[in-house]
């Protein structure tokens, strides 16, 4: 499994990924299978930008259909694709598109039109039909439509291609920064990385550097002197405590702020905002944005403002423009970049592979691996679209019942530690010692700790005792990884804690403070 | 729309308090207990049926609703996922049998005698075990022979006195006829007539098994019976717990009908005791009582906690001279409507009701009060002593009994006690 | 029916006040949505246990000193002497249960976590866990019992700030043949209880803790008979045995709620749970009756007082909507301590001051909820607990004792002549 507790002097290989979200193990598993000597470095865990924090659609299209047009086919094929590929990681829910009072039923028709047009399947049905899967939805909606929208689960996607990666002998390496890029001349030959974790520094040498560092992509780029305009598009999340919809459920409108309502897991989502930020690790969650979704929330399923809200986020999507200015971050296409710097800047050994959507990850990949074949001695053939991910191999589809299912007929035949989510206490204890992390967080990202309705409340104080017990760190680690975890779930938690969730958070409070007195644990 | 029952999971705060009173959970481990199986599995169930089917092991006592600090209608979205996992499998025919009281009693009893015989014959139980699945010692109670409704309409009661709708439910009816015929005499003796409308079962054993769409269709039947007596400004005495809750909320909340008629008819529902005591506050109960120098325990049943209204039984019984009543503080005596008739139930349920039989027995009392029927006889089964409901001390208290000519009802319907 | 004072709410405030006001002759009726905070929290009375980052010794001194600095503050509002009285009082009425300890000094009790924490107050059970004498401890933890992590007590108590240093180490013990894994806390007392557990934990302690070791067990002794089995362990072990509180459910917490409940059912109390107080039927600032919403509609219980003590967020006593309004959610009374409208509600650090974490009700020192001019909105209604604003106990280790202390001086204004009580009950 992916480790970050190097001891080297250096690394050699083909190709060098820089990035661990969707693009990043995309091409690294991409390159993998085509038979290339891979090495992924990500400066935290994979997953932890873009990828790990959208709101989980994998796209029909239909999103695009009218307004960008290449972008809807391509999400179209790549959705097809990924059903077979990625099966464990998507959940068919199946997408609903519809005409809300606030949305002129018109474009309904230029909806239609525009699916027709990029091949997305799409069909009215009845409004009391909607309404009848979907009894939460506004009941004065006028028009609606059904699409192959489907949940996916981005941490199993991006874990599952980094398994994969690492079966055909990459080396996926989190918690390791790129310092700097090493050139000789005009040619790009790999890079200086710092592990994270041991503070130890080393070379990566690699024939092809491969930059799939997303939002980031740009401040990569300069270590190459290259440049590569991305801006940031920050957009904020709201996940509710329990699926108020149980399929994609999207305004038929021109896309906005707010419009996508989707299950991810046992919770729903309601995205999301874009608002340009000047540097990606600064996305601070303002009051207005968090009542514009609940707001918006309101529209799609009346009473949204009464649910429980579970915890918000933001996430920054990186959109590429080779013009100086553009209006809206969200008018510039979501379809990727591929630069080769060598016939943009003239540096050699260094491609950039930006923009895009994670639905369309693996064509991303393709694209970019296609192009470091041309430095890599020729052309090789790409599979991706064929062969499974690890974890995917059956071919069957998430089911949301999973977790409960696998429990019965007796429940209690094994300690569930995370009751929320139903995560027991083997599952924990393998993660810990597949993962080599003593982390709360980086747990939490692989099973979904405490990303349940009482937000670790129980599980913290369980997973903290289990991870001591097992030897991997002693009492002052435990506690800090405790303490950091606290203070790091709070930041989601504090921006939208009121009614319910509120509640939870006071008696969370009684239990880590008043039952527990962390505040009070030794250094 | 709103789905109130499901929504309600939002208010869970996983505290752990109902998982806690759980008598179910506490004494078997196929069941994981209200919060895993309630709010929590809840948020796992797509559109479909749920994947967990030891939400079948839920006894619907309703005890995790009731002491829940946050308003999660536990036992409620349990029953709905009960119903949705039985909509998938298909109803067994034992679950259609015991779910259908009125059938079994239209059945049974022209051939009560008879009835009766096969339903205490160890043999005849042993093959309804193996072959329907109701296990050999669960309590059944016995079939009068001529119902209660047979006997009111030969009974004249007073003519010009204000009138109240008698609910006598399924127990009454086919197994406790005398029962109701004290209730009716406790009502007369208080000045009022008795109106005792035509009316079958009110869907409780069919919604606790699974099938929602024929207890809509009883409760509705039952309810188009009741309500012009409620339009007609007349209030609706239940003497069956369990049955009158079904009426007051169940019906709404679980089944989701939505129902002027019923809503009317909730509105105006009374439980027995309830009723009477309304009376008693308003100065308008006859406190005739004799003496009755007893110490009896009294036994809530959850049904009746339900009802959110105390323990009306008790502040009566308080009027009584001589008559001490042992308020017990055990929560469930496991029979649970049918579950405990299940083959695959009936340890379970014994299990559960372990601490109350103890309780009783330990009392030394002979006699036990409980205003449940199923309670009562499984009370009787696993005790061995005679439970009536509480009405029947106040009958006897008012001197009603020497003026008829039957002696304790229940020990016409008392399950014989299994040996223990 | 009518009743001299309705109790709303059954945590150990509302229990306090309706068993005091039962015991002087009362008709009490206690109504809730369901049971408590009691079920939840260690079972300890804990008066004072921080004032500010320094532990407080001697809860005596430093309360005074507290409500000097605190104008809201609960404390300020209960009459000189109630404080003591009420502990005092709580004592006699949980004999059974044999809380130990005094107002001029608190135990110190290790918590799951190995934080050693100051108590008023704690039932003999655990206060053999006090830590200020020093010594040597063991902590015992089951395998499959998921809420007690020894081996981290252990670590982090060796190293906790104490008058005198300690030593500790850890035991885990196989549970005997179970039919489930998962075994919570109340599964396992309910084994203490009537499976006869302690015959095994005697055997596989017996000689595996030395002597002169002090040994902590988590607080699932059994629910019924807790008492009597950590007894039976103290004897037969010849050492000292302490519970040690760890997550929900509080078994120690829920033998406190049944001594209280049992106590009231023998008095004549009436306890209602799984109903909601939602209001009440007044004649200008008097509570004439209290509306209680059950299974199909409201009914109306005619009262001479009320106490609300229906706690605070965390109950649902106080709620907070999606546009940052807070409101008291039984009778909607003012409260104290919510921030301006446009003002911050959460600070963005989990362990900073929060802005609401004071919220609840303002009193008079009759415990009324007042207005903003510092007028009781009714005369005969009265608040205790959690509800009240002006603390934040969590944080300065005050919930138990507030709620006693409260729910105690409640009582006390409820059957004073200057409170309208109903007079010919109060003997």
């Amino acid at each position: 499994m992916a480790t970050h507790n190097t001891s080297m002097s250096s690394l050699e290989a083909d190709v060098l990924v820089i990035g661990g979200g969707s693009t990043g193990v995309g091409v690294a598993r991409d390159a993998a299978l085509r038979g290339f000597s891979t090495v992924l470095v990500e400066r935290r865990d994979l997953a932890d930008g873009t990828t790990g924090r959208f709101h989980g659609l994998l796209h029909s299209g239909g999103r695009y259909a009218v307004k960008d047009p290449s972008a809807a086919r391509e999400c179209i094929a790549e959705n097809r694709i990924l059903r077979v590929t990625a099966a464990d990681c998507v959940e068919d829910t199946g997408g609903l598109f519809v005409s809300t009072p606030w949305d002129d039923p018109e474009y309904g028709d230029l909806f239609l039109e525009g699916c027709r047009a990029t091949g997305v399947p799409a069909e009215e049905i009845p409004v009391a039909e909607a309404l009848r899967r979907e009894p939460r939805v506004n009941p004065d909606i006028r028009r609606a439509f059904l699409v192959p929208d489907a949940a996916l689960d981005p941490w199993k996607l991006v874990w599952g291609c980094a398994r994969s990666a690492e079966e055909h002998g990459a080396r996926i390496l989190p918690y390791h920064r790129v310092l700097d890029l090493e050139a000789e001349g005009d040619r790009v030959v790999g890079a200086h990385v710092r592990s994270e974790r041991s503070g130890e520094e080393f070379e990566i040498r690699a024939t092809v550097v491969i930059n799939a560092a997303g939002a980031w992509a740009g401040q990569i780029a300069k270590l190459a002197k290259c440049t590569v305009n991305v801006r940031a598009g920050m957009g904020l999340m709201i996940a509710m405590n329990h699926r108020l919809v149980h399929m994609c459920v999207n305004r038929c409108k021109r896309p906005a702020d707010g419009d996508i309502l989707l299950p991810l897991r046992t919770a729903c989502v309601i995205g999301t905002t874009d608002v340009f930020v000047p540097d990606p690790d600064e996305t601070e969650i303002r009051q207005a944005d968090i009542d514009l979704l609940l707001d918006e929330g309101e529209k799609l399923v009346p009473g949204f403002r009464q649910a429980r809200a579970l915890h918000a986020w933001a996430g920054v999507r990186p959109l590429f423009e080779d013009t100086a200015e553009v209006a809206e971050t969200r008018d510039v296409t979501r379809s990727h970049a591929l630069l080769d710097h060598s016939s943009r800047e003239g540096i050699a050994g260094f491609l950039t592979i930006t923009g895009g959507k994670t639905t369309t990850f693996r064509l991303m990949a393709e694209a970019a691996v296609d192009a470091a074949c041309q430095q890599l001695g020729g052309p090789r053939e790409c599979t991706t679209a064929e062969v499974p991910l690890a974890g995917s191999e059956s071919h069957v589809l998430y089911q949301i019942g999973h977790r409960l299912a696998v429990r019965e007929p007796v429940p209690q035949a094994e300690e569930v530690i995370c009751e929320c989510e139903l995560i027991t206490r083997a599952r924990l204890e393998d993660t810990i010692k597949q993962r080599d992390t003593t982390s709360l967080d980086d747990i939490r990202r692989l099973l979904r700790l405490a990303m349940g309705p009482c937000q670790g409340g129980f599980c913290i104080y369980r997973a903290t005792g289990i991870l001591h017990a097992g030897g991997n760190l002693d009492g002052a680690a435990a506690n800090r990884t405790l303490l950091d975890f606290l203070e790091e779930r709070w930041k989601g938690i504090h921006p939208i804690l009121h009614g319910d969730q509120l509640r939870q958070a006071r008696l969370d409070d009684w239990i880590f403070q008043g039952i527990l007195d962390v505040e009070h644990l030794p250094a | 729309m709103n789905d109130f029952i499901r929504d309600s999971l939002d208010h869970c705060v996983k505290c752990t308090i109902c998982e806690t009173y759980c008598p179910v959970s506490q004494v078997t481990p196929l069941f994981p207990g209200p919060k895993y199986v309630g709010p929590q599995a809840e948020r796992y169930r797509g559109a479909g049926p749920s994947a967990d089917a030891s939400v079948d092991y839920c006894s619907g006592c309703g005890i995790c609703t009731q002491v829940c600090p946050q308003d999660v209608k536990i036992a409620e979205i349990n029953s709905r996922a009960r119903a949705k996992l039985w909509e998938k499998r298909g109803v067994p025919l034992r679950n259609q049998m015991i779910a259908r009281p009125t059938v079994v009693g239209r059945l049974g009893t022209p051939v009560a005698p008879l009835a009766n015989w096969a339903l205490h014959n160890r043999a005849v139980r042993g093959a309804v075990q193996r072959v329907v699945g109701i296990h050999r010692d669960a309590p059944m109670p016995s079939f009068a022979g001529r119902t209660f409704q047979r006997r009111s309409r030969s009974h004249r009661g007073p003519v010009d006195a204000p009138a109240v709708a008698y609910f006598h439910g399924c127990g009454t009816n086919y197994y406790e006829p005398v029962l109701g015929e004290m209730v009716v005499a406790v009502l007369e003796h208080n000045g009022f007539r008795v109106i005792v409308p035509q009316q079958d079962c009110c869907g409780l054993p069919l919604q606790s098994n699974g099938n929602f769409p024929a207890a809509r269709t009883y409760v509705r039947r039952l309810v188009d019976h009741l309500a012009p007596h409620a339009r007609a400004g007349l209030p609706i005495v239940s003497n069956s717990t369990s049955c009158g809750l079904m009426l007051k909320r169940e019906a709404h909340e679980i089944l989701g009908i939505e129902d002027d008629n019923l809503k009317l008819v909730s509105e105006s529902m009374f439980d027995l005791c309830e009723f009477l005591l309304r009376l008693h506050e308003r100065g308008a109960l006859r406190t005739d009582f004799g003496s009755l120098p007893l110490t009896v325990p009294y036994h809530a049943p959850c049904q009746q906690r339900g009802h959110g209204i105390g323990k009306p039984a008790l502040d009566l019984l308080a009027l009584v001279p001589d008559l001490h009543m042992i308020e017990l503080d055990v929560d469930c005596c496991g029979i649970a409507g049918t579950y405990g008739l299940k083959k695959e139930k009936y340890e379970i349920s014994m299990a559960v009701g372990k601490r109350l039989f103890d309780d009783i027995t330990a009392t030394g009392s002979d006699l036990a009060a409980c205003d449940s029927e199923t309670c009562r006889w499984q009370i009787a089964h696993g005790t061995g002593v005679t439970a009536v409901h509480p009405i029947e001390l106040l009958y006897r208290a008012y001197g009603l009994d020497r003026r008829t000519r039957s002696g304790l009802v229940t020990a016409e319907a008392q399950p014989t006690p299994v040996n223990r | 029916m009518s009743y001299d004072t309705v109790v709303v709410g059954a945590g150990l405030a509302g229990l306090t006040a309706a068993l005091r006001l039962t015991e002087q002759g009362q008709r009490v009726l206690v109504v809730a949505r369901g049971v408590g905070a009691t079920h939840l929290a260690p079972a300890t009375v804990d008066v004072l246990g921080y004032a500010g980052d320094a532990r407080v010794e001697s809860p005596a001194s430093d309360v005074a000193a507290l409500v000097a600095s605190s104008r809201d503050h609960p404390y300020g509002h209960v009459p000189a002497g109630d404080l003591t009285a009420a502990l005092d009082w709580f004592r006699a009425r949980t004999e059974a249960l044999g809380y130990a300890g005094r107002l001029e000094e608190n135990l110190l009790l290790p918590t799951a976590l190995g934080v050693p924490k100051p108590s008023a107050l704690a039932p003999r059970t655990m206060s053999g866990g006090d830590l200020r004498m020093g010594g040597r401890f063991v902590f015992v933890g089951f395998r499959g019992f998921k809420d007690f992590h020894p081996t981290l007590i252990a670590d982090n108590i060796a190293r906790a700030r104490l008058p005198t240093p300690i030593s500790a180490r850890a035991l885990e013990l196989v549970l005997p043949a179970q039919r489930r894994v998962d075994m919570s806390g109340r599964l396992i007392a309910g084994q203490f209880d009537t499976e006869n557990l302690s015959e095994w934990l005697i055997n596989a302690l017996r000689n595996r803790v030395d002597p002169d070791e002090r040994i902590g067990v988590p607080a699932v002794l059994g629910l019924r008979r807790g008492d009597e089995i950590w007894q039976e362990l103290e004897t037969r072990l010849e050492r000292k045995v302490f519970e040690v509180a760890t997550l929900p459910p509080s078994i120690a917490g829920i033998r406190l709620f049944d001594a209280l409940t049992n106590a009231l059912r023998a008095g004549g109390a009436r306890i209602v749970l799984g109903v909601r107080a939602v209001g009440a039927r007044t004649t200008r600032a008097r509570i004439d009756a209290v509306d209680v919403a059950n299974a199909t509609g409201t009914v109306s219980h005619p009262t001479g007082a009320v106490v609300l003590a229906s706690g605070g967020f965390a109950s649902g006593g106080i709620e907070l909507d999606s546009f940052g309004a807070a409101r008291e959610t039984v009778f909607d009374l003012p409260l104290i301590g919510i921030p301006e409208a446009d003002r911050v509600r959460f600070a963005p650090g989990y362990f900073d001051a929060q802005p609401l974490a004071g919220a609840g009700v303002g009193t008079d020192d009759l415990l009324r909820p007042v207005d903003s001019e510092g007028s009781p909105v009714f005369t005969n209604l009265h608040a205790a607990g959690a509800i009240l604003g002006g603390a934040v106990p969590w944080k300065e280790k005050s919930g138990t004792g507030i709620s006693v202390a409260t729910g105690y001086a409640a009582a006390r204004a409820v059957l004073a002549p200057a409170a309208p009580a109903v007079a010919e009950s109060v003997p």
